[in-house]
C-alpha cells in the first residue's frame, strides 16, 4: 500500500520525520517496506496483513498515525446538495446473487462535464502510481485510495434499461472490460447487468461499453459490497486482478460504504458540476451492529507477561475506534469499529493493547522452567547411521521428495503401486511423489559425473510415499536411507553388514536373490533383518546404467531406518571377555556349485553350539580339474573357545571332525586332503 | 724403564679436556660439528681423551687408582655430553642411506563422507532448544486438510488454502463446491506435526517440529518449493508472550555466539494471536528470524485444550536462511543439488 506524505497530511497534522513514521508504523503492524521520494513528494510502501483491509487506504493509515502519536484525526463529512428528482424514479437496482453481493448501492448524477482533473486530484493518484483519466475516474479511484471502498462509475445513457441487476453470468457469456480485453466469464462468477447484457465484472473491473467517456453526461455510481470469496475466485479465474478486487477479497467496511458514495458525489459535484439525483438506489442488507466483545483485564497480563493500566487499555481502544460504554467495569464490554472486521474476541482485544502499548514494554527476562528433556532413540541411532556413513567415505546429499515421471519410473522396490501426484509440480515436470530414493541419487551421480567427472558416493535419509489402498488414505510414510557408490555387490553389502553391526543387531541379516525391476538380477538381493525386509541391496541393471550413462559400475542400496531402529541396541551391553585362549583352525570344503556359503556357516555353527567364537570366511576357490566339475573349494576359519576352561587339542579335533562330519552329511561336502 | 708421569700433569689434562670437551659438545649446530667434536674429544685413535688414556700406564702405581677414577669420570661426561648432543640434534645422525625422504609431500589421505549443512544446521538447532527443554517431534509430510489448516483456524474460504499455494494431490477432490478445497496436500507447515502431538498429548508440551515443508514458489537463488522449517511450541498453565521473548532471546544468543538484542513487530498469522514476526540485530542490522505468536485460543479448543486452563506459544523458522547465513551460502538451490564439489566443503 503506497501512502503520500501529502495526502495522509489532509487527515491529521504531521509533525514528526518521516523516517520516525515509517518505523513506528513497522512496529505496529504496518511492515515499512520503502520509501520513495518523487520529486519532493514522500511515497511510503507499506506492507499491510490480509486481516487488515482497513489500512489498505490512506484514512485507515492515518488512523493508525492518530492513535501511535495521540492526534485528532479529520475526516470530511460529505453531504453533497440534492436536486427535487428522485432517483428512484430514473433506475432501479436488484441483487439476485446474494451470496456474492450483500449491498448494492447507487447514486446518480445528471449533467456533469467530464474533463481533466484538476493537478491537486491528478498529483495524489500519479503520486501513488495511478494514471489520470478523467475527472470522474479519478475521483472515484481518489475515494478507494482515500477509504478503501472501491466504486464504479457507469455511463447511465448507455445502459439498456432501468434497471441494473447484480447477478451470476451466464455460462459463455463474454465481456469487454475497460481494459478492452474480452473476458470469457462462467456461472460462478458475479456480474453487473443492465437489461441486455453484463456490464461490469463484479468487484473487479467495469466493462468498455458503459464506461465513462468525454461525451458522458449522466452517470450511475456504484458503492456495493461483494463477497470476498466470490471476488477472489473470480480474479483468479479471469487472472484479472485489480486495486478493486484487492481490496473486496479484504472485505470493506460495512457502514463506510454510503460515506464513499456520498464523497464521490461531493467531489463530482464540485469538479465536474452536473445535479445529484435525490436519495439513493439500494438492494440488500445494511451494516449489522456488531456484538461486544469481553474483555478480562486480567487476561492481558495472562497472555503478554505485563500489566497494562486501564487507563491505556481504554485510551487504545477508543482510540482504534472502538466503543466501551463503561470505562470503569471490569470485564470491559467492547464494540469493535465496522471497519475492524478481525477484532472478534478478547484475544484480539489483546493484540490491538499489545502492538499498540509496543512489544518492547514486554521484557525478556523471563525463564520457563527446567524440564528434563531426553534427545529421542531416532536422533541416537541417526548419528550413528551418519557416522558409518563417513566413515565409508559417503556424503550426505539432500534431493527433492517430488520427481518426474522418468524417474519415479526407472526404480521402485518397495510398492508396485502408482506413485502419488501433485497437481501442481514442484518443478518443472517434477510431480510425482518419490517411491524410491535410489533414482534421484542415480541422477546426482550422473550429474556429478557429467559436470565435473567425478564419482560421487552418495546417501540421503528421507522419506518415502507409499500409497494406500484407496484414494483418500495418507500415504504410507517411510523414512529410509539410499546409497548409490561405486562399489561391487560385496562391498556395498559390507556398508550394510557394518552398518548392523554398528547399530548393535543381534538378529541374523540375510538375502535372497530379487526381480525388482531396475536391479540386475544376478548381482542384487533384498535383505531381511530378523522376521522383516530390511532393504534392497545391488548392482543397476544395464539400461539403467546406459540410461544414465554412468562410467563405471554403479551399485546401490536403500534401507528401512524403522526396521534398522526395531532391531537396534543402542546402548551396547557389555559380554565379559574369556580368560581363555582360542584355538583357531582352517577347513577347505570341496562342495558342489549350488551350495551356498550360508549353507555351510549354519551347518557349521550348529555343529560346534556356543563354543564356537566365531566362524570367517576366507574365500572361494575353483579347481574343477582336480575336484571335478561343477564343484567349488571353501576356505573358512573357525575359532573354538570355552568359556571355563582351556580347551585341549582332542577337543578342538572332535568339534573340527563334528563340522565336517556334519558338512558332509547335509551338503556332500567333502574336507581337501 | 719407562719415565713415569706426573699425577698433577695428567689432572689437569684431564681437567682441561673435560671443560673443552664439554664446551665443544654443548656449541654444535649440526651433524658435522658434532662429528668433528666427536673426533676431537673421544675419538678412538688419536682423540685428546684416548692420548690422555694412553697415558695411564705410565702413572705412579700408588697414584693409579686416583687417576683411573678421574679418567673414568671424565670418559663419562664426555660420553653424556656426545649423548645430549646427538638427542638435541635429533635423529639427523642416522644411518640412513640411500635417497633422503621428503617429509614435505603430502600424508596419506582416506575419505571421509561429509554431513548435509541441512542436517547440521538442525542437529544445532536441536541441540540448542534441547537445552531448554524441547524436545523433537516428526510427522508426515502428506497431511489432510484438518492438520495442515482446519485445527490451524486456517478458515474454508481462507487464502492460504488456494491451490496456487499448495501442492494439492492429484487424487483428491480439489475444489468443492464453495471453494473448499478439501484434499491431501504436501504439508506447508510443520505446525500440523505441533496438531498431531497435541491431539495426543495432556500439557504440558514442549516440543520443537522439524522437518520439509511445501510452497509452490520458483526455485531462485533465495526460494525453493521444498525447505525446512523448525517451529517450537511451548503449551503450560501459565505461558506468556514474555516467555516467548526469553526463549528466542536465548536462542539468538546461542546461534549466533554473542549477545544479541531482539525485537518483535506485529504481524499476522491465524494460529497466533497476538502474532509477530521477530527480529535480531546483528551485523548491525536488523535480520527478519521467523514469526511467532501466543497459540489461538481457536487451536488450542480444536486440539481438546481449554484456553481457560492453558496457554501457549509458538514461534517458526527457515532453517535454510540459518544455515545459508552461518555458512556463507549464497544459492539455495545448491542445497539440493547433490553436488559434490559443493557438499565437500561442509
Amino acid at each position: 500500500m503506497l501512502v503520500s506524505w501529502t495526502w495522509l497530511s489532509r487527515y491529521l497534522d504531521l509533525s514528526m520525520s518521516h523516517e520516525a513514521l515509517a518505523d513506528a508504523l513497522s512496529l505496529s503492524g504496518l511492515n515499512h517496506e520503502e520509501t520513495l521520494d518523487k520529486a519532493g513528494e514522500i511515497v511510503i510502501d507499506l506492507e499491510v496483513t490480509s486481516n487488515r483491509g482497513d489500512c489498505l487506504s490512506h484514512i485507515g493509515v492515518a488512523r493508525e498515525i492518530s492513535v501511535l502519536y495521540d492526534k485528532l484525526l479529520q475526516l470530511p463529512n460529505p453531504l453533497p446538495q440534492e436536486t427535487s428528482l428522485a432517483a428512484q424514479e430514473v433506475a432501479k437496482v436488484r441483487i439476485d446473487y446474494p451470496e456474492s453481493c450483500s449491498r448494492y448501492t447507487a447514486r446518480l448524477i445528471k449533467g456533469c462535464k467530464v474533463k481533466s482533473s484538476p493537478a491537486w486530484l491528478a498529483n495524489s493518484l500519479k503520486a501513488i502510481g495511478i494514471g489520470a483519466v478523467n475527472n470522474i475516474v479519478d475521483i472515484t479511484n481518489y475515494v478507494m485510495m482515500e477509504c478503501g471502498q472501491p466504486l464504479h462509475a457507469f455511463d447511465l445513457a448507455k445502459l439498456a434499461g432501468p434497471e441494473i441487476c447484480v447477478r451470476r453470468a451466464k455460462a459463455g457469456e463474454t465481456l469487454e472490460a475497460i481494459d478492452h480485453k474480452s473476458y470469457l466469464l462462467d456461472a460462478s462468477m458475479c456480474v453487473i447487468a443492465d437489461a441486455k447484457s453484463a456490464v461490469a465484472v463484479a468487484g473487479v473491473m467495469g466493462g468498455a461499453s458503459t464506461e465513462v467517456s468525454p461525451s458522458t453526461r449522466d452517470l450511475l455510481i456504484e458503492a456495493a459490497i461483494f463477497s470476498p470469496m466470490s471476488v477472489r475466485q473470480t480474479a483468479r479465474g479471469l487472472k484479472l486482478h485489480s486495486p478493486s478486487s484487492f481490496r473486496f477479497e479484504r472485505r470493506v467496511d460495512p457502514a463506510g460504504v454510503d460515506w464513499a458514495s456520498r464523497r464521490a458525489c461531493e467531489l463530482i459535484l464540485e469538479l465536474a458540476g452536473g445535479e445529484l439525483l435525490q436519495g439513493v438506489l439500494e438492494a440488500g442488507t445494511a451494516a449489522e451492529s456488531k456484538s461486544p466483545v469481553v474483555l478480562r483485564l486480567s487476561q492481558i497480563e495472562r497472555i503478554l507477561g505485563i500489566q497494562v493500566d486501564r487507563q491505556i487499555v481504554v485510551r487504545i481502544l477508543t482510540a482504534l475506534g472502538c466503543n466501551i460504554a463503561e470505562p470503569q467495569a471490569d470485564p470491559l464490554s467492547i464494540v469493535a469499529p465496522s471497519w475492524r472486521h478481525d477484532l472478534s474476541r478478547e484475544a484480539d482485544m489483546i493484540e490491538e493493547i499489545a502492538r499498540i502499548h509496543g512489544y518492547d514494554k514486554i521484557p525478556e527476562n523471563s525463564p520457563i522452567s527446567v524440564v528434563p528433556s531426553a534427545r529421542r532413540d531416532w536422533d541416537h541411532a541417526m548419528d550413528k547411521v551418519r557416522l558409518v556413513m563417513s566413515s565409508a567415505g559417503i556424503s550426505e546429499a539432500m534431493t527433492p521428495s517430488v520427481v518426474t515421471e522418468s524417474l519415479d519410473q526407472a526404480m521402485s522396490p518397495w510398492t508396485d503401486r502408482s506413485a502419488l501426484e501433485t497437481i501442481t509440480p514442484l518443478l518443472k515436470g517434477a510431480n510425482r511423489l518419490r517411491r524410491s530414493l535410489l533414482p534421484s541419487l542415480l541422477q546426482s551421480r550422473a550429474d556429478n559425473w557429467t559436470a565435473a567427472t567425478l564419482e560421487a558416493n552418495l546417501y540421503e535419509i528421507s522419506h518415502v510415499y507409499l500409497p494406500g489402498s484407496g484414494p483418500h488414505e495418507l500415504p504410507r510414510e517411510q523414512t529410509n536411507i539410499g546409497v548409490v557408490s561405486g562399489q561391487d555387490y560385496h562391498g556395498m553389502k559390507g556398508l550394510v553388514e557394518t552398518l548392523v553391526n554398528r547399530m548393535g543387531c543381534s538378529a541374523t541379516l540375510s538375502v535372497q536373490p530379487t526381480t525388482s525391476p531396475g536391479f540386475d538380477p544376478l548381482r542384487s538381493a533384498n535383505i531381511t533383518l530378523g522376521e522383516h525386509l530390511l532393504g534392497y541391496l545391488g548392482h543397476i541393471d544395464k539400461s539403467l546404467a546406459q540410461r544414465w550413462k554412468l562410467p563405471s559400475q554403479t551399485c546401490v542400496a536403500e534401507l528401512a531406518l524403522d526396521v534398522l531402529l526395531q532391531y537396534s541396541t543402542l546402548v551396547p551391553q557389555f559380554r565379559s571377555i574369556s580368560p581363555y585362549p582360542s584355538i583357531e583352525r582352517d577347513l577347505n570344503l570341496i562342495v558342489a556349485e549350488s551350495i551356498r556359503w550360508m549353507d555351510i556357516e549354519s551347518s557349521t555353527r550348529a555343529a560346534v553350539g556356543h563354543e564356537l567364537a566365531s566362524v570367517q570366511y576366507r574365500e572361494t576357490y575353483r579347481a574343477p580339474e582336480k575336484d571335478g566339475a561343477n564343484t567349488k573349494r571353501l576356505l573358512f576359519s573357525v575359532q573354538l573357545r570355552r568359556d571355563t576352561a582351556t580347551l585341549t587339542g582332542e577337543e578342538a579335533d572332535a568339534m573340527i571332525a563334528a563340522i565336517i562330519d556334519r558338512c558332509t552329511k547335509e551338503h556332500g561336502a567333502k574336507l581337501l586332503a | 724403564m719407562s719415565t713415569t708421569i706426573d699425577l698433577n700433569g695428567f689432572l689437569a689434562a684431564l681437567d682441561r679436556i673435560q671443560t673443552e670437551g664439554l664446551a665443544a659438545f654443548a656449541s654444535v649446530t649440526d651433524a658435522s660439528q658434532l662429528e668433528a667434536a666427536r673426533v676431537k674429544y673421544l675419538g678412538a685413535k688419536s682423540g685428546e681423551f684416548k692420548d690422555v688414556e694412553k697415558q695411564l700406564g705410565s702413572i705412579d702405581k700408588s697414584d693409579k687408582r686416583t687417576a683411573g677414577m678421574r679418567l673414568n669420570e671424565v670418559k663419562q661426561a664426555l660420553k653424556q655430553a656426545l649423548d645430549a648432543a646427538t638427542n638435541n640434534l635429533g635423529t639427523a645422525v642416522s644411518t640412513h642411506q640411500g635417497p633422503l625422504v621428503d617429509l614435505t609431500t603430502p600424508g596419506t589421505s582416506f575419505e571421509i563422507g561429509h554431513i548435509h549443512p541441512i542436517t547440521q544446521t538442525i542437529e544445532h538447532l536441536k541441540e540448542i532448544m534441547g537445552r531448554m527443554g524441547f524436545a523433537a517431534a516428526e510427522g508426515p509430510e502428506v497431511e489432510d486438510p484438518w492438520h495442515n489448516f482446519v485445527a490451524l483456524n486456517i478458515s474454508d474460504d481462507h487464502p492460504a488454502r488456494d491451490p496456487l499455494d499448495n501442492f494439492y494431490l492429484a487424487t483428491a477432490a480439489v475444489a468443492g463446491g464453495k471453494g473448499e478445497w478439501t484434499g491431501h496436500l504436501l504439508r506447508s507447515q510443520t505446525s500440523t506435526v505441533q496438531i498431531r502431538v497435541m491431539e495426543s498429548r495432556r500439557p504440558p508440551v514442549r516440543i520443537i517440529s522439524l522437518g520439509r515443508v511445501y510452497r509452490p514458489d520458483a526455485a531462485d537463488a533465495t526460494h525453493y518449493p521444498m525447505f525446512h522449517q523448525m517451529e517450537g511450541l511451548y503449551v503450560d498453565t501459565n505461558v506468556t508472550m514474555s516467555n516467548l521473548k526469553t526463549v528466542l532471546r536465548v536462542f539468538a544468543n546461542n546461534y549466533l555466539g554473542e549477545d544479541v538484542n531482539i525485537r518483535f513487530r506485529p504481524s499476522f498469522f491465524p494460529f497466533t494471536e497476538p502474532s509477530v514476526e521477530v527480529d535480531f540485530w546483528w551485523n548491525d542490522q536488523w535480520m527478519e528470524f521467523g514469526g511467532a505468536g501466543m497459540v489461538d485460543p481457536a487451536v488450542l479448543s480444536a486440539v481438546g485444550y481449554d484456553p481457560e486452563q492453558v496457554t501457549g506459544f509458538a514461534f517458526g523458522l527457515g532453517v535454510e536462511r540459518l544455515c545459508m547465513r552461518r555458512h556463507g551460502i549464497t544459492d539455495i538451490r545448491d542445497l539440493y543439488s547433490g553436488d559434490i564439489r559443493f557438499l565437500y566443503q561442509f
